[in-house]
């Protein structure tokens, strides 16, 4: 087979992808390299790779970020995190399911109604939702913050699952209502396992807008104990704006949690992105 | 203990106006298999589904035992279904899928775990318990799909399309064990099926069906023998029954059957006192293969027809002889065909008759079993006995 054979073409592609994969890959050799760097050299040399490595801005950074150290808004993200992202999991693929299988007008008003909502922006609604989420107690504590979250990304949520659920076959559910399971047991035994693929896939990108989320954060947790990790590391780079080494230091530290579960559920991910479900 | 199912004038329109079913009365006895069979598009699956309760019955009443279902949920109707693709839920074992309905009832852990083994033994599915959906074969997930009917006990089975995923070999297989299980089991059970061999072989009695209407039930034989409707006569049976355009002629001997140009003398039988009123019209006349052979083997001083022999299929014990003759052709909906005035009818010949294709032939014809159909009403045309 030619397609088979290893030509001089195919030598040019693949270093085509080389190259493109090395561009990628600039932006986090300069978050490495910066952070490992003494001040000095950030300024004078920040594109040359330290030697000896320093170290010590991890551990500086981790004491000094934000108004109680990194570890503590590390706490606060991962808390605010994985509350929101489970809420809007739970919630969002039961809406979502009750979307796509009802076969009412008023389901595909509210579907329409979830995709619109994506496209608007929830920042012309700041103001008011600040008063009225204060009225309700609900400025500077978690709560807050998950609820806000959980409300912000529905439309998304409800989005990503009710397209998948419509591509999947109704047997199973048909099948479980014969066999003699009530809705819930049906949705929980029986829908949710199928949509696993989905369900990888929404958790990253949920988890990845949520943790990075900042202007939310910043405004809700305002003068709060509850800094999240982006908004400690913007008070971070503004107590010291000309060291970008100990900022690149807080970046990296802040991005290793959200790294590690990507590479966690990375096969889900795809999964979700290219399958179906296969009997 | 197992119940009978009613089904007295249902119907079904969805939303969008279209009609699925018509007025479909069906009475199915205690144990008994009924197989709904018929094109695609027959209504027999809604009707199916609208027994399971899967789908509303916008009119009539269904009733299972003496309990009128139309208002209860499947949960509450005691029914089982297996469905075409079988539906096993796939990230579930074998066991878990089994199981599944006797938990969504409530019963106990050991109760479960007795009755699943049950069901399994006399499956033959005892070492796959284990196992997911996907690692298993067609037939094995048949089996899994019939285990997860069973295993509940119900009053009634709902089959649907149940072999139509699996190769000619493992169907004639499935047929079988299907059909042995529900002997055993004395469920009544309801089986739709498009495939006229699968109705024939299985059904206590079939019920076929078209554009949403039952045409004609009883037991495979009797619709093989004396169809009510030109449908049914086109439905049933492999091969598919001749069906040639006619004219009905009176003369001095009685009664004759002009076909093209041939003349078929009618049986003085039961059907000839109501044939007589079609004298000097068309009709379509019905001849199933086995009653069309060579002349020297039935009775001497049968009628004949001519025709040329076009394709001879060896099977054997017999061969399937397609002849054409000189006379029209005609569709199950009593219209002509394309072939205008020449018709290739199929006889079943004798293993060892000399035929070659391309040569001229004779059949003799039993018109004692002929089968005449009005082209308008595509009823059988048949005295009342």
């Amino acid at each position: 087979m030619a397609a088979a054979r290893y030509t001089r073409a195919t030598l040019v592609r693949e270093l085509g992808f080389v190259a493109v994969a090395a561009i990628f890959c600039v932006p986090f050799y300069l978050l490495v390299a910066i952070a490992l760097e003494t001040t000095a050299q950030a300024d004078t040399t920040p594109l040359a790779f330290p030697r000896p490595p320093h170290f010590g801005n991890f551990s500086t950074a981790w004491r000094t970020g934000g108004q109680f150290g990194l570890g503590h808004a590390l706490q606060s993200s991962l808390i605010i995190t994985v509350s929101s992202v489970a809420g809007l999991i739970v919630l969002g693929s039961l809406c979502a399911y009750t979307i796509a299988r009802r076969k009412s007008r008023l389901s595909d008003v509210v579907y329409i109604l979830f995709v619109l909502a994506i496209i608007l922006p929830f920042q012309l609604a700041i103001i008011p939702l600040f008063v009225e989420l204060r009225h309700l107690g609900l400025v500077g504590n978690y709560a807050g913050m998950i609820v806000l979250n959980i409300g912000l990304l529905m439309p998304l949520t409800v989005f990503l699952y009710t397209g998948f659920i419509r591509a999947l076959p109704r047997d199973y559910e048909e099948a479980a209502r014969v066999d003699g399971a009530r809705l819930l047991r049906t949705y929980a035994r029986i829908v949710f396992p199928l949509l696993r693929p989905i369900t990888g896939t929404a958790a990253v990108l949920l988890a990845v807008i949520v943790w990075n989320e900042f202007f939310v954060a910043l405004i809700f947790l305002a003068g709060s104990r509850y800094q999240t990790l982006p908004v400690a590391l913007y008070t971070f780079a503004g107590d010291y704006t000309a060291r970008w080494n100990l900022v690149f230091a807080g970046v990296a530290i802040a991005i290793a949690p959200l790294l590690g579960f990507f590479v966690f559920a990375q096969r889900e991910l795809i999964r979700g992105f290219t399958a179906g479900v296969k009997g | 203990m197992t119940a009978g199912i009613t089904l007295s004038g249902v119907g079904k329109v969805y939303p969008d106006g279209t009609r699925a079913v018509t007025a479909l009365d069906l009475q199915i006895e205690p144990g008994e298999l009924m197989v709904l069979v018929g094109p695609s598009g027959c209504g027999k699956t809604t009707t199916l589904r609208m027994t399971a309760g899967l789908e509303e019955a916008t009119e009539g009443e269904i009733w299972i035992g003496d309990r009128l279902v139309n208002a209860l949920d499947p949960r509450e109707r005691d029914v089982a279904m297996v469905f075409q693709n079988y539906a096993l839920y796939p990230h579930m074992t074998v066991f878990d899928n089994i199981a599944f309905p006797l938990r969504a009832h409530g019963l106990r852990r050991d109760e479960v775990r007795a009755r699943v083994q049950r069901t399994a033994t006399l499956l033959g599915l005892d070492g796959l318990l284990e196992r997911k959906p996907r690692a298993l074969s067609g037939g094995q997930r048949q089996r899994v799909a019939m285990g997860r009917a069973i295993v509940r006990e119900p009053q009634v089975f709902l089959l649907d399309e149940p072999l139509s995923n699996l190769d000619a070999k493992l169907r004639t297989e499935m047929r079988a064990e299907i059909a042995a299980l529900q002997r055993e089991l004395r469920v009544t059970t309801m089986y739709v099926t498009h495939d006229q061999v699968e109705a024939m072989t299985m059904g206590t009695r079939i019920a076929v069906m078209r554009d949403g209407m039952l045409l004609q039930h009883g037991a495979p034989q009797v619709l093989y023998d004396e169809p009510d409707n030109l449908l049914v006569a086109a439905f049933i049976g492999a091969p598919v029954m001749n069906l040639l355009r006619g004219r009905i002629e009176r003369d001095r001997n009685g009664l004759t059957c002009v076909l093209g140009s041939g003349r078929l003398p009618i049986a003085p039988n039961g059907s000839a006192a109501e044939l007589a009123s079609y004298a000097g019209t068309d009709v379509a006349v019905g001849i199933r293969a086995e009653h069309l052979g060579e002349p020297s083997a039935g009775p001497s001083g049968r009628p004949t027809l001519q025709g040329r022999v076009r394709l001879v299929e060896r099977l054997g014990a017999e061969q399937l002889v397609q002849l054409a003759v000189d006379a029209a052709a005609v569709t199950a909906d009593g219209g002509p065909t394309e072939s205008g005035r020449t018709a290739a009818i199929t006889a079943r010949f004798d293993a060892h008759a000399q035929v070659t294709p391309g040569e001229l032939c004779e059949v003799a014809v039993a018109t004692e079993r002929l089968h005449f159909f009005d082209l308008a009403t595509r009823h059988a045309i048949r005295g009342r006995d």
